[in-house]
């Protein structure tokens, strides 16, 4: 089952990079993130916080033109 | 909820790198990492401009696309991190960076020889916000004590703004109003022509 | 990651070209190069250590401070907040209170915490013995150090030790060591501010009274034209940038004058190259079109300017070709600048070292005054003469510090002033006298004067004191010792002869944070003494900004090491060589011995009534710490709070005593407002005519005087003739007569019996006192009541008639390019002596050597480093920036000489001074003009001297000091060396 399903993609892919030589294509093949696998950033919560981010907010004013 | 942006005004860019010692000293990068540095075109030349640079937190970020260990991920506001406990120092996502962000330490002191380092936005790493492992990792999580980046916290002439992204973008709007018809916004000679 | 297909072709990122991110270039700058990497490899260990003293706040436990401090690297005044646990500075953060930064700072400033676990500073006190460094104790040096000085006081006299005080210093800890040299018996001491803006200070303080920035920073927002000769602000004063750029955003229009294309010239809107050493030249230039057309300010000029038709006429000799052919500047390029200041007013000057340090500095910077004068420029708020001081403390050591020619407070070195400061320092004045060598030693003109009247030998001539002819030298003995408390010796010019002169000596003593170039430089293996000091961050005290307002500085961390500070060290000796109690009887010293900053600065305020150091007490300068926000960043003015009016750091003249709360002065010389609130008219500091000519100010006053015209300087006699002096306190009545040499010191409270008898008395002596000898401060009180300057109301001047050049003319450098020039501009005559040194002109511009050496080289700041650089050098951060020296050369000179970019060159200049460096080929200096960057040291003449550091001392970018090539050349008023325009010849280096 595995096993062909895996041959599977490697003939579309066969496919793919076959034909891709006959006509041109606009489409790009790129890259997208996958799932993120790491640990669990505490901060994310915290930013969730309408307050902290208003405290954010008002730090920006240091970078302004006083 | 807006995205936090880096923006740098290249006309208030005097390359004078306070950017560069303020994120150094924050995150106390070792010498020879820079999360940030400054970039001048036709230096010596008449039209000389600087930016500073540094991870711009892409939307869609070509080093989180590319990573094989899916080690990056992105904040809700748009702040772009990474999990060195994951990160294999590859080299894929100084590959895919179009700016040359992605930074390799040749040392220990970031407490993982050859893993990725970069610019964190001061928002640190997925560790516990302010432990100590998550500074020797990635520096200072200023975004957690409710702090701005310290390269544009400290930048010595307010070219570099990080923030809110409508904030900067109002900063920088009100600038180009009172700029006295002097629209030298970076690439404004370019779309407009010479002399508009 | 997963590979996916995306339809999305026209959506696809657009990766960059390569272009716009220049990697070579950033590779060299940051320096990734071998010795990047090497220095790499050898730095984890301590890396980690401080990785580990940087634990965030809550792992390490401990309360964290706040501490606020001022950063040390340049005379913008930048806040700092310092953010300390344990005593380790653990953190920095941005100042967005303060009025000055608003939070920026430049590489240094934004580097500032690496001060406080620098691993490179000396630890303890130490000796070069045989060759080794020997550690010692701090009672050992001081015992060691003391009796050498006082058998070389005995053999040679006072004078034959050389000390050297520091703009890095406080306010306090500079007035200590010029009162130090005091109670020594000498005025040989100076510090680096000599070879900065000593040529502004003489000539501007001739043109109008006082020779310091006349408006501020902030007040650079106002401006409609700003003109920048010889200053690389985005370099030098970068924070200073953000309000330049203000002022631009504002719609001021922008001029740099400069040999460079500067990184502040690549933000003007008119760049100029000029020929180095060809300022008068230059202003001429412009003002001949400001004239031509007519765009003087005719009435300011009528009632607040004398002798403008004494320019006038040297003016008109500066056609457009004439300038052309002198300065390399087009008659089109002079044109639309001239038009551009005159359209635009009010307008700034901006000058710095590229003005200054020539040998025709003083009448550079005259020519500038003049050029504002022309334009009606100075005394408002947008205008002024901006000139930007160099180091965080210059302008305050300046102003109350090491100074060879005067005491502080510039009251100078006659009798009077003497005695004044014997008042102020509650000593004997013929005891002081007494400590003095007693001979009799010729002056400028010739004639026999005392030690205690003779300016001392400057920070520029040091080496000539040591090596000169001693029948030519106007003191007892040369040179035998020398004591730097921070300076860099690499700044001087003259190399080899350095060398030879520090290799003559029988002691050298260093008491800085780092060892400096002085102590490797040499090979001497004995006689050399480190003493481990501390810096700014390390004590608590004043500084003052460029634009004269005093910030007041927490003391961030303890001492580091083994380090004292400068007013630690000053009292050890003091207390070694006997004088402790007379010079400290005011000042308090804890248990640690310190001396205290906060009694320190009261005795200043008690002495500094000529520049108005007395209002700014340390409560109110604390006062402002607290309230930084409370000022408005553009008028540097308090809007309500406890500071309501104050203008920030209280800018001086801050008249009267604290108790007065005079504002302090945003911007000198304006008439809009009253003196009370800052207002100002021209100082009568000249006389009150000259050849029959009312030289006082004719039509106009501050706002609200009561003298409503020109007067000379309030004395006690002028408020007598008013009827103003019956306003005198007894109190002050008493000390004015006590000043007058009529009655004893008053002690306790005085009454009005006590003092009746002078009420109505007429005496000179009485009538003498004037407003900086009165110390009771009752006459500058008076003087505020009635709105009336207290210095007087004058008109500057055009002319300096006690100058060797009334009104400025051109000279040729001493070493020029154009020598075809000489005949036509020579410089001056051979002087017989200047202060105590003969100092050469016409013999040295004799020789024509622009043949075998035809580039100009001229030099100025990196960003990176300050100064000699040994501090800024020694931090990790900012050494990984700038990792060589280098020499700036035009492509076509370079290919002259068939060099590539980086290659290792030897410049040589015309006196044999010769320095191994690398060549950065660049447009940005023009064809025959060559530039370095002064802050390196640690090389001599193709030499790493690594080896003769201290263990572990050696800062982490060494390279060679330009000034070991450059050569002689001296202003005949302050001795201000010529360091920006002379001569040499680069080769590829084998």
């Amino acid at each position: 089952m595995k096993f062909r399903s895996a041959l599977l993609a490697v003939g579309a892919l066969a496919l793919t990079v076959g034909l891709s030589g006959c006509y041109e294509s606009s489409d790009v093949t790129r890259f997208e993130p996958g799932e993120y696998k790491g640990a669990d950033d505490p901060l994310l919560a915290k930013l969730e916080d309408p307050e902290f981010r208003a405290e954010l907010d008002s730090r920006f004013d240091g970078q302004r033109d006083r | 909820m807006a995205r936090m942006k880096f923006l740098c005004d290249a006309d208030r860019c005097i390359e004078c790198n306070g950017c560069v010692t303020a994120c150094k000293n924050a995150n106390d990068v070792p010498w020879g990492v820079n999360r940030r540095r400054v970039i001048t075109l036709n230096d010596g030349l008449p039209g000389e401009k600087s930016i500073s640079v540094a991870c711009m937190h892409c939307t869609d970020a070509p080093c989180a696309a590319v990573c094989p260990t899916d080690c990056f991920y992105t904040t809700t506001d748009g702040i772009v991190l990474h999990d060195k406990d994951l990160c294999i120092g590859c080299g894929y996502c100084f590959y895919a960076c179009p700016f040359g962000a992605p930074q390799f330490p040749t040392t220990q002191a970031f407490g993982v020889r050859g893993k990725m380092d970069k610019c964190t936005f001061c928002a640190g790493g997925p560790d516990e916000p302010g432990s100590a492992s998550e500074y020797q990792k990635y520096g200072a999580n200023r975004i957690a004590d409710g702090k701005l980046p310290a390269c544009a916290e400290m930048c010595a002439t307010k070219a570099l703004l990080a923030g809110d992204g409508d904030l900067v973008a109002d900063i920088y709007r009100n600038r180009m109003m009172s700029r006295d018809g002097r629209p030298q916004t970076w690439g404004w000679a370019k779309a407009y022509g010479a002399g508009a | 990651m997963k590979l996916i297909r995306k339809h999305a072709a026209s959506e696809a990122v657009k990766f960059s070209n390569g272009k716009a991110f220049d990697r070579r270039t950033f590779l060299k700058r940051s320096g990734l190069t071998a010795g990047g990497t090497a220095l790499a490899a050898a730095m984890p260990l301590s890396m980690m250590r401080r990785v580990d003293a940087q634990t965030p706040p809550e792992r390490n436990g401990g309360p964290v401070e706040t501490k606020r401090t001022v950063c040390t690297h340049c005379s913008v005044g930048c806040g700092a907040v310092a953010k300390v646990q344990n005593g380790v500075w653990i953190g920095q953060e941005p100042d967005f209170d303060s009025p000055f930064n608003m939070g920026g700072h430049c590489a240094k400033g934004a580097a500032l915490r690496s001060h406080g676990h620098s691993d490179k500073r000396v630890k303890y006190p130490m000796k070069l013995e045989n060759g080794q460094w020997r550690r010692l104790s701090w009672d050992q040096a001081v015992q060691e150090i003391g009796d050498k000085m006082l058998q070389i006081r005995e053999e040679s006299g006072p004078d034959s030790v050389w000390m050297c005080g520091s703009s890095k210093a406080s306010n306090e800890g500079a007035y200590l060591q010029r009162k130090f040299a005091a109670f020594w018996g000498s005025n040989n001491i100076d510090h680096q501010a000599r070879i900065c803006h000593s040529t502004t200070v003489a000539g501007v303080a001739n043109t109008w009274g006082y020779g310091a920035m006349t408006n501020s920073y902030n007040d650079m927002h106002n401006c409609k034209a700003m003109i920048f000769i010889g200053s690389n602000a985005a370099e030098a004063h970068p924070v200073a940038m953000q309000h330049i750029l203000r002022g631009k955003e504002n719609g001021s229009k922008l001029i740099v004058v400069d040999p460079r294309l500067t990184r502040t010239a690549a933000h003007a809107d008119q760049h100029i190259r000029i020929r180095p050493g060809t300022d008068i030249p230059f202003v001429w230039g412009l003002l001949w079109h400001i004239f031509e057309n007519g765009w003087e300010d005719q009435e300011y000029i009528r009632q607040r300017v004398y002798a403008m038709d004494d320019v006038r006429a040297e003016v008109a000799n500066w056609t457009p070709d004439k300038v052309q052919d002198v300065t390399g500047c087009t008659e089109e390029e002079m044109y639309q600048a001239a038009k551009t200041l005159a359209d635009n007013r009010p307008g700034t000057i901006v000058w710095c070292m590229g003005g200054t340090q020539h040998h025709v500095g003083n009448a550079n910077t005259r020519s500038y005054c003049i050029l504002q004068l022309a334009l009606g420029n100075i005394g408002k708020v947008g205008g002024g003469a901006n000139i930007f001081r160099g180091h965080d403390n210059v302008q305050g050591a300046t102003d109350v510090g090491p100074n060879c020619q005067t005491l502080p407070g510039y009251y100078g070195l006659a009798d009077a002033a003497w005695q004044h400061w014997a008042r102020v320092w509650d000593v004997d004045y013929e005891w002081l006298r007494n400590r003095f060598d007693d001979g009799r030693y010729a002056d400028n003109s010739g004639e026999p004067s005392h030690p205690m009247n003779l300016p001392g030998v400057p920070v520029s001539r040091w080496i000539d004191g040591i090596i000169e002819d001693p029948d030519h030298f106007s003191q007892r003995d040369n040179i035998r010792a020398v004591f730097f408390q921070g300076h860099a010796v690499n700044s001087q010019v003259r190399g080899p002869e350095m060398k030879e002169a520090v290799e003559k000596l029988d002691m050298v003593v260093i008491s800085d944070p780092y060892p400096t170039h002085l102590a490797v430089m040499s090979e001497r293996t004995d006689g050399v003494y480190l003493l481990p000091t501390a810096t700014q961050f390390e004590q608590a005290g004043s500084c003052t900004a460029s634009n004269r307002s005093l910030q007041w500085r927490e003391k961030v961390v303890d001492p580091l090491y083994e380090s004292k500070t400068d007013a630690q060290i000053l009292y050890l000796f003091a207390q070694k060589f006997g004088f402790a109690d007379q010079m400290f009887k005011h000042i308090s010293v804890d248990s640690d011995g310190h001396p205290s900053p906060e009694d320190t600065l009261r005795e200043i305020n008690r002495g500094a009534w000529t520049i108005g150091y007395t209002g700014q007490s340390p409560e109110r300068l604390k006062l402002h710490l607290e309230n930084k926000h409370t000022f408005n960043t553009t008028t540097l003015k308090a809007e309500g709070g406890p500071c309501d009016g104050d203008t920030y750091g209280m800018p001086w003249p801050c008249w009267g005593t604290a108790e007065v709360k005079h504002p302090g002065s945003h911007v000198l010389y304006n008439p809009e407002l009253p003196v009370s609130k800052g207002g100002l008219p021209f100082r009568a500091r000249f006389g009150t005519e000259h050849n029959g000519n009312n030289i006082l100010a004719e039509g106009s006053w501050s706002k609200d005087s009561e003298i409503q015209d020109g007067h000379p300087a309030v004395s006690y006699g002028m408020l007598r003739t008013m009827g103003w002096h019956t306003d005198l306190t007894p109190n002050e009545m008493a000390t004015i007569a006590w000043v007058a040499g009529l009655a004893e010191r008053p002690n306790g409270s005085v009454s009005e019996a006590d003092i009746a008898e002078f009420r109505d008395m007429e005496s000179d002596a009485l009538d003498g006192v004037a407003w900086h000898t009165d110390v009771s401060g009752g006459i500058q009180r008076i003087c505020l009541k009635h709105e009336v300057a207290p210095f007087g109301n004058a008109k500057a001047r055009c002319i300096v008639w006690t100058f060797p050049d009334p009104v400025p003319v051109h000279r040729e450098p001493l070493y020029t390019s154009r020598y075809d020039l000489v005949s036509e501009y020579p410089t001056h005559e051979d002087m017989q002596t200047r202060w105590r040194l003969p100092t050469r002109y016409a013999s040295i511009q004799a020789n024509d050597y622009s043949g075998d050496f035809p580039l100009v080289f001229t030099s100025g700041r990196l960003v990176e480093y300050e100064g000699g650089g040994e501090e800024t050098r020694s931090m990790a951060w900012l050494a990984e920036l700038q990792q060589e020296m280098f020499v700036e050369i035009n492509p076509a000179d370079a290919n002259d000489r068939g060099l590539r970019d980086n290659d290792w060159v030897w410049l040589e200049g015309p006196e044999g001074g010769r320095i191994k460096i690398r060549a950065m080929i660049t447009p940005r200096v023009g064809r025959g003009v060559v530039w370095t960057p002064f802050h390196f040291g640690g090389w001599f003449q193709g030499k790493d001297l690594i080896d003769r550091y201290p263990d572990g001392t050696a800062p982490y970018v060494r390279g060679e000091a330009c000034n070991t090539a450059k050569t002689y050349g001296y202003d005949p008023i302050t001795l201000m060396q010529e360091t920006k325009s002379t001569l040499c010849q680069i080769q590829k280096a084998a």
